[in-house]
Order: structure tokens, then sequence, then C-alpha cells
């Protein structure tokens, strides 16, 4: 109660500081405070619970889906959810609801939603070499759903005016509600992309993720190579290029902690890898 | 003497992998920097030459953070991996709309090459984006493909996978012993 009074009173004087700047071209006085709206600004830092994050996650998923459906191929959707799944059990949240989907998209990204939600590129898909370097590729996804970073960037860019209120959508109306509202707000996030720190901190977790999978934490780091390989104004990673650092600097700056990572002789598994995605290169040779 | 049902489905399964075009066909890279060339996986292996910037490499396979290589002089050898950057050094504009098959990996659809403008794509690009409709469909079908972490487990099994130790680090590589 007392941290929530500080920070309350913080955030006073922080005003009161900025009305005081203001003072003397805008004319602006303390009585123009509304009490209301520094109350609400509070109520939206706070922390979001899980199921919360789990929601919004939900409702972002469906935008995101939206733009590019599944990839009709169960069987390499069920491959892909075991690989997700094992890799994420080794996270600090192994408890969340994981679904991990390939859609249909010929663009190659990979992209994470709050709460539990990984979504990977057919194009994607088209670029790896076997399954370590799938799991590094969800490794450095899952990161994002453990350590916030959507959720956060959404907080902090006030991109959102509802996470403090107790999303609770419990009702379908309800649901269709949050959809509708984070709509906008997702699209622009995933447009713009996350902070630079945010994808080398991905880049970090989800090499040692992949490690402690019992895969050759190399394959992150193979998959950044071939992408190196591109030409940044190439079509098909125009979004990619848009919203992450460029794959050599995130070689760069892995390279001190891979080190670290050295000793560990481990599978790939690229017989399992090709046979799973037999179909895509056999529809893409056609 | 009779052949066994199995064998002949195996043989048969044999030769539809092979007809499969390989996502993982004979690769081509160069030096980033004068290299040293293993005869070994290690760093204290043997050095068998030092390769000069800009050499021309054909990638036979990766094993952790080495690859093993060839060249027009060396039959064999290993190198650091992030020493060696694929395609040759050339290649960057031809690259444009096909840079992974131009490696010989995959395959994929090509971009027009006057201009960004692709035909017959399906995509997730900025624009289709912008587009999007929420599609609650998608989100019960993908929960539908959920495995629960003792399938997982089965998976990794299968899969030869055995859980490692291994610790996060900061960003000068520096390990960490407790997340925030």
């Amino acid at each position: 109660m007392s941290a929530l009074r500080l920070l309350i009173t913080g955030l006073f004087v922080c005003a009161a500081a900025t009305i005081g700047a203001c003072k003397s071209g805008g004319g602006f006085s303390v009585e123009n405070i509304n009490l209301d709206t520094v109350v609400k600004s509070v109520g939206n830092l706070r922390e979001v619970k899980e199921p919360e994050e789990i929601q919004i996650g939900d409702s972002m998923a469906e935008t995101l889906l939206g733009a590019s459906p599944l990839l009709d191929d169960p069987e390499l959707q069920k491959y892909v959810n075991g690989i997700g799944m094992w890799v994420a059990l080794q996270s600090e949240r192994p408890n969340l609801p994981w679904h991990f989907g390939v859609n249909s998209s010929d663009h190659i990204n990979a992209f994470a939603a709050p709460g539990g939600y990984v979504i990977v590129t057919k194009g994607m898909m088209m670029q790896l070499r076997n399954e370590a370097e799938l799991a590094g590729v969800l490794g450095h996804e899952i990161s994002h759903v453990t350590r916030k970073h959507h959720l956060n960037a959404l907080r902090k860019s006030a991109l959102v005016n509802l996470l403090g209120e107790g999303v609770s959508a419990a009702t379908d109306s309800k649901h269709a509600e949050l959809v509708k509202q984070l709509a906008g707000p997702t699209k622009e996030l995933y447009a713009r992309g996350l902070d630079k720190s945010d994808e080398f901190e991905a880049d970090r977790i989800g090499v040692v993720l992949a490690a402690r999978a019992g895969y050759d934490p190399y394959g992150l780091p193979a998959v950044l190579t071939t992408l190196a390989t591109a030409d940044p104004k190439d079509n098909f990673l125009s979004l990619l290029y848009k919203t992450h650092p460029l794959p050599q600097v995130r070689l760069d700056k892995l390279a001190p902690g891979l080190a670290t990572l050295d000793g560990i002789k481990a599978p790939q598994n690229a017989s399992r890898f090709q046979l799973l995605t037999r179909k895509l290169r056999l529809a893409a040779s056609q | 003497m009779s052949i066994p049902k199995g064998a002949i489905l195996i043989r048969l399964f044999a030769v539809l992998l092979f007809a499969i075009p390989a996502a993982d066909a004979a690769e081509t890279g160069y030096t980033l920097r004068a290299t040293e060339v293993k005869d070994k996986p290690f760093l204290d292996a043997a050095t068998v030459v030092t390769l000069p910037e800009k050499t021309q490499v054909e990638i036979v396979t990766r094993q952790g953070a080495w690859m093993q290589i060839k060249t027009r002089e060396v039959k064999s050898g290993w190198v650091r991996m992030l020493t060696v950057r694929l395609g040759s050094p050339d290649q960057k504009s031809q690259t444009r709309g096909n840079l992974l098959s131009a490696i010989g990996i995959g395959n994929r659809p090509r971009t027009t090459s006057s201009s960004t403008v692709t035909t017959g794509v399906r995509g997730f690009s900025e624009e289709d984006l912008a587009k999007a409709e929420p599609n609650p469909a998608e989100v019960e079908k993908m929960k539908g493909f959920a495995v629960t972490p003792a399938e997982a487990g089965s998976f990794a099994s299968a899969g030869k996978l055995a859980a490692q130790e291994a610790a996060y680090f900061d960003d000068d590589g520096k390990p960490l012993k407790v997340k925030k």
C-alpha cells in the first residue's frame, strides 16, 4: 500500500514539476490536474496478472493469424509444438499454455505474443536446416514471452489504455471488445518492433534454452549466418529487417556469451526435421 | 529368398526421401577474416593452414561452434562458424529475392527483379498486417495442436535429446547466477 502511495506521490511531484516548467508559457495551474487521470496512469503501470496476460496474448494472436492463417499441415504443426514445448519447459515459465504454429506466409519471420503464443512463418521454416536451428528460433521467441517484452512494450508506450482496468474477458462480448481494442496497438507494435535490447536479450536467452533442451546451441547463430547473406531490401525479409538489428550485429553481440556454450556437443536432428518438412519443400519445388 | 515387407517399405521410403530436394545441399561461403583451419573441431587442435580473408570454402557440415570445410587446397578441416559468411564475396547483388537458393538452401518464390512487388506470394508483410482482420477460428485451431509437457518429454526422448545445465549470460558473456 505504502509503495503505491509513494508512487502516486512521486507522480504528483513529477506532474507538478512539469506544470511548473510549463507555467510561464502555457499558464497551467495546479488546479487543472485531473486526479482521475493520474490515478489511472498509476493503475496502468501495475503488474499485469498472468491470466490477463494470456487473455491479451490470445487477443493479439487473433490479429496476427488474421494477417496470415496457419499452414494446413497438421503433422508439421504438431511437430513444431513438440519442439517448442520441450524448449519452453527449460524456461522460468514452463506452466504457461504454450502454443506454437507455422503460418502460411512466404516471408521470413517469427514472432511471439504474450502468454505463450509463438508463430513461425513458412518462409522461415524453408530456410532452416535442422531441428536445432528451429529450436534456436523458438527459443528466441519463447524468451520474448518469458521476459514479457511485448507486454511491457504495450504498457510503456501507452499504446493500450485498458491494461490497468482488470482485463478479464470472461464473456464472449468482453473478449471481442478486447480483441477490437488491441488490434490497432498489435499491428503498430509488430510493424515497429521491440527495442533492440529486447532482441539481443532474446538471442542470449534463446541459445541457452536450446542448449538446456539438449540441442546444439549454435542453431540460432547458424540461422543468423543464413540471414546475414540477405540483401536488406529483399521483400521477403523487409519486416524482419525493419524490426530487428542486422543479423551480423546480432551475431557479434552474441559471440562472447556463445563461447560459454562451446563445450556442448549435442544433436541437431537434421533427419527428423527433413522428414517433417518434406511437404514444404515438395510444394515449393513444384 | 523373399524380402520382408518392412524392408521394401523402408527402401520405398528411402527413394522418396532422395526424391525430395534436400535442404542441406552443398553450401558455399567465404572467410570474413584470416582464419585458422584445424584438423579437429577444438581450439587446441592442430592448425592445418591459415586461410586468408575472402577465401572461398565449401561447407561440409556444422557441429556446435565449428564448420567442417573444404577448399581447393584443403581436403577437410574445421573453422569457427562465425568466421565464415555464406555465399561468395561478389554475390551480394545477385541474391536479391532468391538469397538462399543461391547458396544451395531451400526453395522459395522469387520476387520480380525490378521492384519489391511479388507475385503469388502469401505474406506477412507490413501491408498484410495492416489489413488483418482478427481470426478467432485460427487461434482455436492453433490451440488444438498443443502438446502436454509429458508429450514433449516423449518427443525429446525420441529425438535423443537430454536436458542439460546451461547458465544464462549477460551482454559481456559473463554467466548470470540468478535470473531477474
